[in-house]
């Protein structure tokens, strides 16, 4: 977790704000190392935000006598760390929750899954981007999580000429207006990277699929998926990489499981980040989750974040995915459950 | 400024909306005050939205100036819990106005437990406690239990303290719990909550209205003190884990402006969202040492035929918490004892001085006000 502190007066905000008012000089931002329990409660009464009880509600400390609200489905002696080992585990997913600052999050949920990034790696973004509607709609990949994994990327010291943000339209939507109204080209911009439309590179053929040269060139693909209850969203998105017309084609052929596991084998090097900070129910309407999810298995990760969010419907292509079967690292899926849907 | 009238519906489940609620104290506080509306000169209301959102009504005041047929200014002043007394406090300070009608109503308890919870949480931070499962609860079970690590005291103190709130309210007409007793053994078998706390060291999420006319005409109760003040949200960024700094900030100014000092006070409506609150708020307040607030409730003082009874009402815990309401609920009761009107729950001898100290949220914001019987 991070803090913030005035260098002057000494007093701490856990709020992302850049100036002490008392003082108005620069605060400085400073991490939590070490957290160990202070106090904690055991909670037998469910709510709508937390509806599996019991749950352990603790005070934690850091090396800095930061205190912070922190819950656990697991007993913890006062006393003891909490801490979390990292896994080397292909189908994993990671759970981390957002508390103001994303690419910290971002951070957090690939350190968990042993995931580094080297300094002259080419990176490949590929945000989700399926409509021309304004941010808070959370259809497509909001402004402030791409903003997010770029300043992630910059402190790996990632050069912006290594970075690449595409996107590709698979209805008759321009990609360009997409892009404009969402806000993602105002981030592209800012940070100096150039955004590309997928339908207009080259394809390569890789088994039964076309594959576009641009993701076959990068080091690693970011699958940027804005999550959705009762969606597969993570595993939609990454169909954007081929070329449309061979999706289509393929769909009549063979099931989306298979086209998801066949591309799957074919994107080794692909990650995907999950954004949950506010999600779309199936209504459409959005909830604060204030999430995020991590894997390089977005089958995986899709079914995790809908047993999360308690769907109570979900895509054939994740249904028969059984959430005990796969390997979760960070927050437990009882301690992040949220019953959004009668919220 | 002096009280003129008050008014408070009976604490309760009932279905009447929440205007009601706010009409029905507000005609009684009236008639107390031998007055009609056209006498009031603005009103100062306090109130949350409903859990359900089925009564969502975010213009509340101009609903309040048709139900009263005035165009007088409508003030709405919400501070969760701890609404009613800030709105309280907010009134004294409009001298421009002879009669100020301060008024607070809610119809809360509308649905399941877990969505009338959850809504309650929202007086939480959002994203580092509310998710990390900071109901309050379970953050007053943090604060209670570092006050035990550090002082020493027990549940059996808090199970006093609801034992002795319980005994009140069965005595108040308009308790949720008038003429139902607890026993002291069923308080301390009460299922856990969140622990330590139990469900009967809860206050009672209920509905109702409250309302208090202040007037610059002389009356038989006048307000000698009036102590607001607010502490960080995030609760355990606090300094103090194990006291409530807002509420000793407030205490010290109403003190100071009364020119009094605790141990004049001859009766008090503490906040008692939990019991360990008010145990906490004993010391808070300067009516027990920090650490010896545990000596007070078992020396039986603060018992209603003691030397400074505390909630005679029966406090939050039993006569009810309807939220922005229990700052004004409070009043009602310290005007009716020093009018010495409360019947069975009377407070002997007639107190001259009372006190009412109001919590918003976990200690986020906290007024104290100080009220004298006036010789006539």
């Amino acid at each position: 977790m991070n803090f913030f502190k005035c260098p002057k007066c000494e007093r701490r905000w856990q709020y992302p704000i850049r100036l002490c008012p008392h003082c108005l000089v620069d605060l400085e931002k400073s991490k939590s190392e070490k957290m160990t329990v202070v106090a904690s409660s055991k909670a037998m009464i469910p709510t709508i935000m937390h509806p599996a009880v019991p749950y352990f509600a603790h005070i934690i400390e850091d090396e800095n006598n930061n205190k912070y609200a922190y819950k656990t489905v697991k007993e913890y002696k006062i006393g003891e760390e909490i801490k979390y080992e990292p896994v080397d585990d292909k189908d994993a997913v990671a759970i981390w929750r957002i508390k103001y600052d994303i690419s910290d999050a971002i951070k957090s949920t690939l350190q968990l899954l042993k995931i580094d990034f080297a300094e002259n790696s080419k990176i490949l973004i590929l945000p989700t981007l399926v409509s021309p509607n304004h941010a808070y709609f959370r259809e497509n990949t909001s402004p402030d999580f791409l903003a997010g994994v770029l300043q992630f990327l910059f402190e790996k010291k990632i050069k912006p000429e290594n970075i690449k943000i595409a996107a590709q339209s698979f209805d008759e939507t321009p990609i360009e207006a997409s892009a404009q109204k969402s806000g993602l080209l105002d981030v592209c911009m800012k940070n100096n990277i150039a955004p590309l439309d997928i339908a207009k590179t080259n394809f390569v053929k890789q088994g039964n699929l076309e594959i576009s040269e641009e993701i076959t060139k990068a080091d690693i693909v970011l699958n940027l998926s804005i999550l959705k209850i009762g969606q597969a969203a993570s595993t939609e998105n990454i169909f954007k990489v081929l070329k449309k017309e061979n999706y289509l084609a393929s769909k009549y052929l063979y099931s989306e499981t298979e086209i998801a596991n066949e591309l799957m084998g074919n994107l080794a090097n692909t990650i995907t980040i999950g954004e949950a900070e506010v999600i779309q129910r199936p209504d459409k309407l959005t909830v604060f989750m204030g999430l995020t999810l991590a894997g390089k298995n977005y089958l995986n990760l899709d079914r995790i974040f809908n047993e999360i969010s308690m769907a109570k419907a979900m895509p054939k292509i994740i249904e028969e995915i059984r959430p005990e079967n796969i390997k979760t690292v960070g927050r437990e899926i009882k301690e992040v459950q949220y019953n959004i849907n009668v919220c | 400024m002096y009280i003129k009238g008050v008014g408070m519906t009976k604490f309760d489940y009932s279905v009447k909306p929440w205007w009601l609620f706010a009409y029905d104290a507000a005609i009684e506080a009236l008639a107390d005050a031998k007055m009609n509306i056209a006498d009031i000169d603005a009103i100062v209301f306090s109130s949350i939205s409903s859990a359900a959102g089925g009564e969502h009504q975010t213009h509340k005041v101009s609903f309040l100036s048709d139900l009263f047929k005035t165009n007088v200014p409508i003030i709405e002043i919400p501070s969760v819990c701890g609404g009613g007394g800030a709105a309280f406090w907010t009134a004294l300070h409009l001298d421009e106005y002879d009669n100020v009608l301060v008024l607070a109503a809610e119809k809360f308890a509308d649905n399941k437990s877990d969505t009338v919870v959850d809504w309650i949480l929202s007086a939480a931070e959002k994203v580092t406690e509310q998710t990390e499962g900071m109901l309050f609860p379970t953050q007053n079970a943090l604060v209670w239990q570092k006050y035990m690590e550090k002082y020493g005291a027990t549940m059996d103190d808090l199970s006093l303290i609801s034992f002795k709130n319980h005994s009140n309210a069965a005595l108040n007409p308009k308790a949720y719990f008038y003429k139902k007793p607890i026993d002291l053994e069923k308080i301390k078998s009460s299922p856990v909550v969140a622990s330590p706390l139990r469900l009967m060291d809860c206050s009672l999420s209920v509905n109702g209205g409250a309302a208090i006319i202040i007037s610059k005409d002389e009356t038989d109760v006048k307000v000698i003190g009036s102590g607001f003040a607010t502490d960080y949200l995030l609760t355990f960024g606090r300094q103090d884990l194990t006291h409530f700094k807002a509420t000793q900030l407030a205490a010290k100014k109403a003190f100071e402006q009364a020119g009094i000092t605790p141990k004049d006070v001859n009766v008090a409506e503490i906040h008692d969202a939990f019991t360990s609150v008010e145990l906490i708020s004993y010391e808070d307040l300067g009516f027990a040492e920090a650490g010896k607030g545990n000596e007070l409730i078992r020396s039986g003082k603060i018992n209603l035929d003691g030397e400074m009874p505390i909630n005679p009402s029966g406090g939050l815990k039993a006569k009810g918490h309807p939220i922005s309401v229990t700052g004004l609920a409070q009043i009602y009761e310290i005007v009716n004892q020093l009018r010495g009107n409360c019947e069975e729950r009377q407070v002997k001898p007639e107190p001259k001085i009372g006190l009412t100290h109001n919590i918003g949220g976990a200690g986020g914001s906290v007024t104290v006000h100080i009220f004298e019987k006036v010789k006539k």
